[in-house]
């Protein structure tokens, strides 16, 4: 096992290189670029951009500007924002807290809520039960999240004005855990509800599939109890294609919700990547694609190795 | 990455259409000027709602207007612009003049600054001549500043007394008061090598009225008094919080709701809507900035030669008869609800602005002109001339509805004249780079007609030379410097440039600039759209706002105050 992840990590190397060579192509690509933000000043000289131009080296050769940001990222200078001059890692890491708050209580509440759900709808399969999870569940899966977040905005925020339309707290206020929860339950349930739907489909299609199987009926013949039947045998097998899912998903909790945090005002990950894509701030967007890359192949091999630890049968070498 | 932006603007809008005209007309209002004669109260906080995030409020690198918003509280320089257009000494005494302070030895200048005695940066350090000279050597040492205007023209300073900075410049820089609009504390920074990484990015230390105490990223930034301010107890709130929200529209449905007192920024085409609510006042004040339509006089083509002659645009007579046929004043009336005026000039306002009007609609005389020029009408209703069809495009940014409008009523005037306009916009990061290597098309000269909005610093010598003297037209030989976009050459335009530059008699200089406008007018390169406005908005209970054209709305905080 050991070897068999050291040898993917190894083979993530040259991976991770294609994307960041194809990620800054792409983005270079797009035309216009960072200057355009100082056209309203109109003090500012021609002098002035080609002295920026080559403070931020968009004067050289797209290789070169490639190979001097990689041999500067790798040594952990990110470079700076063109917006601002701050350094990169500074302004990822400030809202990273932001996003990670958002994104784990979504997460876990997805959990929490399907995986029970999932069985329950498996073990008692077309019960009024089963057949209004169904239909909930299709109609979530079915709803885009800034569609869904709007309607919450207008339903929730402004007409019952039971919770603020937007942003992590009361602007100025100290810290309080009342007031912060209220913002953050139109943003979790925008986000939870299109998952849950999703994650219980899983598990129920996959429940169905393994309780049918011979050796359920053999623990059942064996006069275990039912509730053991299904949490400690079929769960575990029929747990796989949700552990996949759900572990590839792992990179969004850093990424964050692009849609969601700019509908909500959420200060985090995603507001940052839309808002340097929109001011063409190549540093920061190579940045938080770098991480986010790294962390798909990273979620890939977690979901690679949970597999073995749910199924013996599957060996890795 | 454009599509998926629609989608949540589209949306975005939708919350707003949500929230509706929920209170009947009146009680709001527009007002250009809130003196108010009621007694100011003490205290509080005032919410203003900002819809873009300020990266950084440090003036050396900061380039959004919003930067400047939140900074104007804690910002001062040494003079400062007051709404009539005239300077004043704002942390100097008085704003040196010629012979008073200012002297002129052959080629070079010097200008004698002296500080108001007593004066303190909000940490309670005092502010002396040496921070004047740090300011300067620190523009020029960071290589990642936002404009060096005027501070590269500086040879030396000199300090002789803890109160007196004699600035030495190279030439006669005659928008010497405008040059030091920000003063970096020495005695914080000296030892920083790299300002990026300080707080001074958030947390500033100022002059000014209030002090940046918290600066959550992406949430708010808050702003308290400075109690070492200059004049004492002069604010009357403790405390302004500026709340990000993700938009304009969001913005406009928390003021309406109460949520917040202010908010910074609406479009013309929205004002009609908030003026709708009661409880709301919306300022529209005077700005210098001035929608146009530029005209390419030379080949649309990428990096066109300057010597090169548009084949439909170079005749001045088509040019003419574009101008004749922009309904102006029915652009105004149908897409900005009337509320602002049809531009004359690039100068709008201030001591130099001159008194020009740019041709009235009349669409007869465009019909005329063109016949007249020999522009004759082909089957198809398109008229050509000796083989070159009048056949333009027009070229804005992508999703600015007003503009998208305009360019919709332009299509059908000018096909009534029988010249086929085509839209084709583009990414404001690609149409305002203003970057030759990033392919800014007005640098590149491939466009025919562009609109945009520009505005002039007060002293407009830095607009007026970059963009219309013939010596910056930006080409593949020159690096692409310059911005004279509409290829203009005219020897007595740049004559009557060169004039402006070369004194530092403002009476001198209005003239010369009124000279080079008018020729700039008479060649027919430029349609001044509208003069836009400056649009804010806040509820009744927050008072004291008054008009700026030449600041932000954020100008006289310490004059704000909260009325139950």
């Amino acid at each position: 096992m050991g070897r068999y992840v050291a040898r993917r990590l190894v083979q993530a190397i040259p991976l991770l290189l294609g994307i960041s060579i194809i990620s800054f192509a792409i983005l270079k690509a797009v035309p216009g670029g960072p200057t355009a933000a100082y056209e309203g000043n109109p003090n500012f000289t021609d002098e002035d951009l080609r002295r920026l131009e080559a403070a931020f080296g968009l004067d050289q050769p797209l290789h070169l500007q490639y190979v001097n940001w990689l041999s500067r990222f790798l040594v952990g200078d990110w470079g700076y924002s063109y917006s601002g001059g701050q350094p990169v890692l500074q302004l990822i890491f400030e809202r990273l807290p932001n996003t990670l708050y958002l994104t784990l209580v979504v997460y876990l509440t997805v959990l929490l809520i399907s995986i029970p759900v999932g069985i329950l709808t498996a073990t008692k399969q077309y019960s009024w039960f089963d057949h209004a999870v169904t239909g909930a569940t299709f109609g979530f899966l079915s709803t885009p999240t800034f569609w869904l977040g709007l309607l919450l905005i207008i339903f929730f925020g402004l007409q019952l004005r039971l919770f603020p339309l937007g942003g992590i707290a009361t602007p100025g206020a100290e810290f309080d855990l009342g007031d912060r929860l209220k913002h953050l339950v139109l943003p979790v349930a925008t986000l939870a509800l299109v998952q849950i739907g999703s994650y219980t489909r899983f598990l129920r299609a996959s429940m169905l599939e393994t309780l049918n199987q011979d050796y359920l009926r053999t623990a059942r013949a064996k006069g275990l109890l039912e509730r053991t039947v299904v949490l400690r045998h079929a769960l575990k097998n029929a747990a796989i294609p949700l552990v996949t899912v759900a572990a590839l998903d792992l990179p969004d909790l850093f990424a964050g919700a692009l849609v969601t945090e700019q509908i909500f005002g959420w200060p985090g990950m995603g507001r940052l990547f839309w808002d340097a894509a929109t001011r063409s701030d190549y540093p920061v967007l190579m940045g938080i694609l770098a991480i986010t890359s790294a962390l798909i192949v990273l979620a890939n091999l977690l979901a690679d190795v949970l597999y073995g630890y749910l199924d013996p049968r599957i060996r890795y070498s | 990455m454009g599509k998926k932006l629609f989608v949540i603007l589209a949306a975005v809008s939708l919350v707003a259409a949500a929230c509706g005209p929920s209170a009947p007309a009146g009680g709001g209002g527009t007002t250009t000027a809130s003196a108010t004669s009621e007694a100011p109260l003490r205290g509080g906080t005032a919410i203003i709602a900002i819809w873009q995030e300020p990266t950084t409020l440090n003036p050396l690198y900061r380039n959004q207007t919003v930067a400047t918003v939140v900074g104007n509280g804690v910002i001062e320089g040494l003079a400062r612009t007051r709404a009539d257009g005239q300077y004043e000494g704002e942390l100097a005494k008085s704003v040196p003049t010629l012979g008073n302070g200012v002297t002129v030895d052959g080629p070079k200048m010097e200008v004698r600054w002296e500080l108001k005695p007593g004066i303190k940066w909000s940490d309670g350090n005092p502010v002396t001549s040496a921070d004047i000279k740090f300011t300067w050597e620190r523009w020029m040492a960071d290589a990642k500043v936002n404009t060096r205007d005027g501070f590269s023209d500086i040879e030396a300073i000199d300090t002789p007394d803890p109160l007196t900075a004699i600035v030495k410049y190279k030439a006669i820089f005659p928008r010497y008061p405008d040059n030091f609009s920000g003063l970096l504390p020495k005695h914080l920074y000296e030892k920083e090598a790299d300002l990026s990484k300080t707080d001074y990015n958030r947390k500033h230390v100022g002059t000014g009225p209030y002090k940046v105490t918290d600066f959550r990223v992406g949430e708010s930034i808050t702003l308290e008094r400075n109690d070492n301010y200059r004049i004492k107890d002069k604010q009357y709130l403790d405390k302004i919080i500026f709340k990000n929200v993700p938009s304009s529209q969001v913005a406009i449905a928390q003021l309406k709701a109460g949520e917040v007192h202010g908010m910074w920024n609406l479009l013309e085409s929205e004002m009609v809507e908030v003026e709708r609510e009661a409880g709301v006042r919306v300022q529209a004040d005077r700005s210098p900035s001035v929608e146009r339509i530029e005209l390419n006089t030379a080949m649309n083509k990428d990096q066109t030669e300057p010597t090169s002659t548009h084949p439909v645009l170079g005749d001045i007579e088509m040019r003419k008869a574009l101008l004749w046929a922009t309904p102006k004043q029915q652009i105004i009336d149908r897409l900005l609800a009337g509320k602002v005026k049809p531009g004359n000039s690039p100068v709008s306002l201030g001591w130099a602005a001159p008194t020009l009007t740019q041709d009235a609609y009349d669409q007869k005389k465009a019909i005329d002109a063109l016949d007249k020029a020999g522009w004759v009408k082909g089957a198809d209703g398109i008229r050509s001339k000796a083989g070159a069809r009048a056949a333009l495009t027009i070229t804005t940014t992508t999703g600015n509805q007003t503009r998208e409008r305009i360019e919709q009523v332009l299509i059908d005037e000018y096909k009534a004249l029988g010249v086929e306009l085509k839209i084709q916009n583009m990414p404001s990061a690609t149409l305002l780079s203003a970057s030759w290597s990033a392919g800014d098309p007005r640098k590149r000269g491939s466009f025919d007609l562009i609109m945009y909005g520009s505005s002039p610093g007060i002293d407009p010598g830095s607009t007026v030379t970059q963009r219309y003297h013939s010596k910056n037209i930006p080409h593949a030989g020159n690096n692409g410097v310059g911005q004279n976009y509409t290829r203009v050459k005219n020897a007595e335009l740049d004559k009557a440039v060169d004039d402006s530059n070369a004194t530092l008699d403002q009476a001198k200089r209005k003239e010369a600039y009124a000279k080079a406008l008018k020729i700039l007018n008479d060649q027919y390169v430029i349609i001044w759209l509208y003069d836009r406005a400056d649009i804010d908005a806040h509820r009744v209970e927050l008072r004291g706002w008054v008009e700026n054209p030449w600041a932000e709305f954020t100008d006289n905080m310490e004059e704000w105050f909260l009325k139950k």
